[in-house]
């Protein structure tokens, strides 16, 4: 079943630009001067029930638009989009009712309140049985582990176990669709790995589909076996993640650290990207892994070493690059 | 309508502990309202003191004018006026888009999610000023009126209240809406006296402003005349119309203006 469909879906935003200074201000008082942004273009796209989608691209890139138009909080310049069977920006309350957003910068509990005093109100406002309500709090304070923490207020609990009960009141009332956006941003690693394993046993016990977007390799590699990339708003991927690091990401970031200074010329046939004090910074190409660890355990007093991705805008960003070289 | 009775039970329910978990604020804000109605007390004795009579209202059905006034001024304040005034804010920051989400009318959810209880024994002061003055005056409300006067009462509330919500439409253009207290200002200090006060020519164009097009000086008039002064079949039935003219007016442009709302970045 195809629960998100787009067709050539675009938004242009009409920015006001403001210059800068006292005079400046005073001239737009008379004369406003307008931009039309091209925030997101010819979207096209199929999603299908049960999937895990990672909606990837660089800040501006045009997600955050693409996920409003979905919910139904933005109309669309041109082109059309069906989710779960509904045109979403004509909200009617049975589409409002099957699916949910939630945004990792953003709360919808009650700040000075407990969450359980939140979770009553979605239950009133989503009409949820109270037998089943009674079921799904269970069930999910367990998953995300958080039955101690239903009786604190909101703005005691740390960024962490705030956006877990998020997570849980929008899925109180068995959303069909979770969009999220940027569900992971500020959390450490330990919370982070939580809320990946609390999404992918939701997806997998109720077939739940999820788009989500991030700025962490983590959250895709993790949960998403398809990825969507977006840059300038135009698509420029969707396929398997495998794909995209099998062509675009062939290099690893290597961070050594010395007890002393970083010895002398003992890296300079790898690309340096930073030497401060005693830590070195390298790019490599995955093939040349083994000889930088080669070299390194030829060093004394190594401190510590870790081997990254590149991040993950990098890899968007050759891939923009590359499909914009192939367009032209 | 049950489900949304039982809804806005929940809000009033939330707001209050809310509320009570910042104790001393809100009996702060109690105390502020009593200060408040204190002066407002004094001014009118102080009137009345040198005066039996302003623009044709003796003390105790100005008495009953004023504590009208005063219940009027609680019930926005309690029900409608925190959240719009919050609205704004939720259209500038974005979080509007939790607000449009839910599966509720975005009007009712948005202008009632908030009660702020500090404001509400406004209202109970104000009926209890109103049948104070009732007492004086010596002569109790027919029982027939009042039914009528509670319904007149409530078009006066539901005509405030549609002044503040198209007001409140404003914020999705404008963004920033600090105005919006200024002309609610404006708005609450036409209500606060009784119409015959504008009577004088000098004072014409107010009158016709405000009592025929944006007719603030009838939302509290109209309901006290009908129950202390000789019944006005006219303006009454006016203040009928309008009341829910406004409401429709203020809905659809409500509505409206949602369509233009842009929504903040993530």
């Amino acid at each position: 079943m195809i629960v998100i469909k787009t067709n050539n879906l675009s938004k242009q935003f009409r920015v006001y630009e403001k210059p800068a200074g006292l005079i400046g201000s005073l001239k737009s008082l008379f004369n406003n001067k307008f931009k039309e942004i091209h925030a997101v273009e010819n979207i096209n796209l199929e999603i299908h029930e049960g999937e895990i989608v990672g909606f990837l691209g660089p800040n501006g890139a045009g997600k955050t638009t693409t996920l409003k138009m979905l919910s139904g909080l933005l109309f669309p310049t041109n082109g059309n989009a069906t989710v779960l069977g509904y045109v979403p920006w004509e909200r009617p309350v049975e589409f409002r009712k099957a699916f949910s957003l939630v945004m990792g910068q953003k709360s919808q509990l009650w700040w000075d309140l407990p969450a359980s005093d939140s979770f009553e109100l979605h239950k009133e406002i989503y009409k949820i049985d109270p037998v089943k309500f009674k079921k799904n709090v269970g069930e999910l304070t367990e998953i995300f582990q958080v039955a101690n923490l239903l009786n604190k207020p909101v703005r005691e609990l740390s960024l962490g176990e705030r956006m877990k009960l998020e997570l849980i009141a929008s899925l109180l009332h068995d959303p069909k669709l979770l969009l999220l956006d940027e569900p992971t941003i500020g959390l450490d690693v330990v919370a982070q790995s939580a809320m990946h394993r609390c999404l992918y046993e939701f997806n997998q016990t109720r077939k739940i589909t999820i788009l989500l977007t991030s700025h962490y390799m983590r959250d895709v590699e993790t949960l998403c076996s398809r990825i969507l990339v977006i840059s300038g708003g135009k698509m420029v991927y969707d396929g398997q993640l495998q794909g995209l690091k099998d062509e675009f990401g062939k290099e690893k970031l290597i961070k050594i650290q010395f007890k002393n200074l970083v010895p002398d010329q003992v890296f300079s046939k790898f690309e340096q990207l930073e030497i401060t004090g005693g830590i070195v910074r390298l790019r490599v190409s995955k093939n040349d892994v083994p000889s930088v660890l080669a070299v390194v355990s030829q060093c004394e007093e190594v401190l510590d070493i870790s081997i990254e991705d590149p991040p993950i805008e990098e890899v968007i960003e050759k891939l923009f690059v590359s499909h914009r070289s192939k367009s032209l | 309508m049950l489900r949304h009775l039982r809804l806005m039970f929940c809000f009033a329910k939330f707001s209050l502990l809310g509320e009570l978990a910042f104790r001393s604020n809100f009996l702060l804000k109690i105390l502020v309202e009593l200060i408040w109605l204190g002066i407002l007390l004094t001014f009118f004795k102080t009137i009345f003191g040198k005066s039996s009579n302003v623009a044709g209202w003796n003390e105790h059905e100005f008495l009953f004018f004023v504590g009208a006034y005063y219940a009027l001024e609680g019930f926005v304040e309690t029900f409608f006026l925190e959240n719009c005034v919050e609205f704004s804010e939720l259209v500038r920051s974005g979080n509007l888009d939790f607000c449009l989400l839910k599966p509720i009318d975005p009007q009712f959810f948005i202008t009632l999610r908030r009660v702020d209880w500090s404001t509400a024994p406004k209202i109970l002061l104000g009926f209890i000023m109103i049948s104070f003055a009732m007492y004086e005056i010596g002569k109790p409300l027919e029982l027939w009126k009042v039914p009528l006067f509670l319904i007149l009462f409530l078009c006066g509330c539901s005509l405030a209240y549609s002044f503040l919500l198209l007001l409140t439409a404003l914020s999705v253009w404008m963004i920033r809406n600090q105005s919006l207290m200024e002309v609610w200002w404006l708005f609450t200090n036409l209500m606060r006296y009784p119409r015959q006060i504008y009577d004088s020519e000098w004072a014409l164009p107010i009158r016709m402003v405000f009592g025929f097009i944006i007719p603030a000086l009838l939302a509290v008039s109209i309901p006290v005349e009908f129950a202390v002064k000789e019944i006005n079949i006219e303006f009454t039935l006016f203040l009928f119309v309008i009341a829910v003219v406004y409401f429709k007016l203020s809905r659809m442009f409500f509505n409206y203006s949602l369509k233009y709302y842009r929504s903040a970045s993530s």
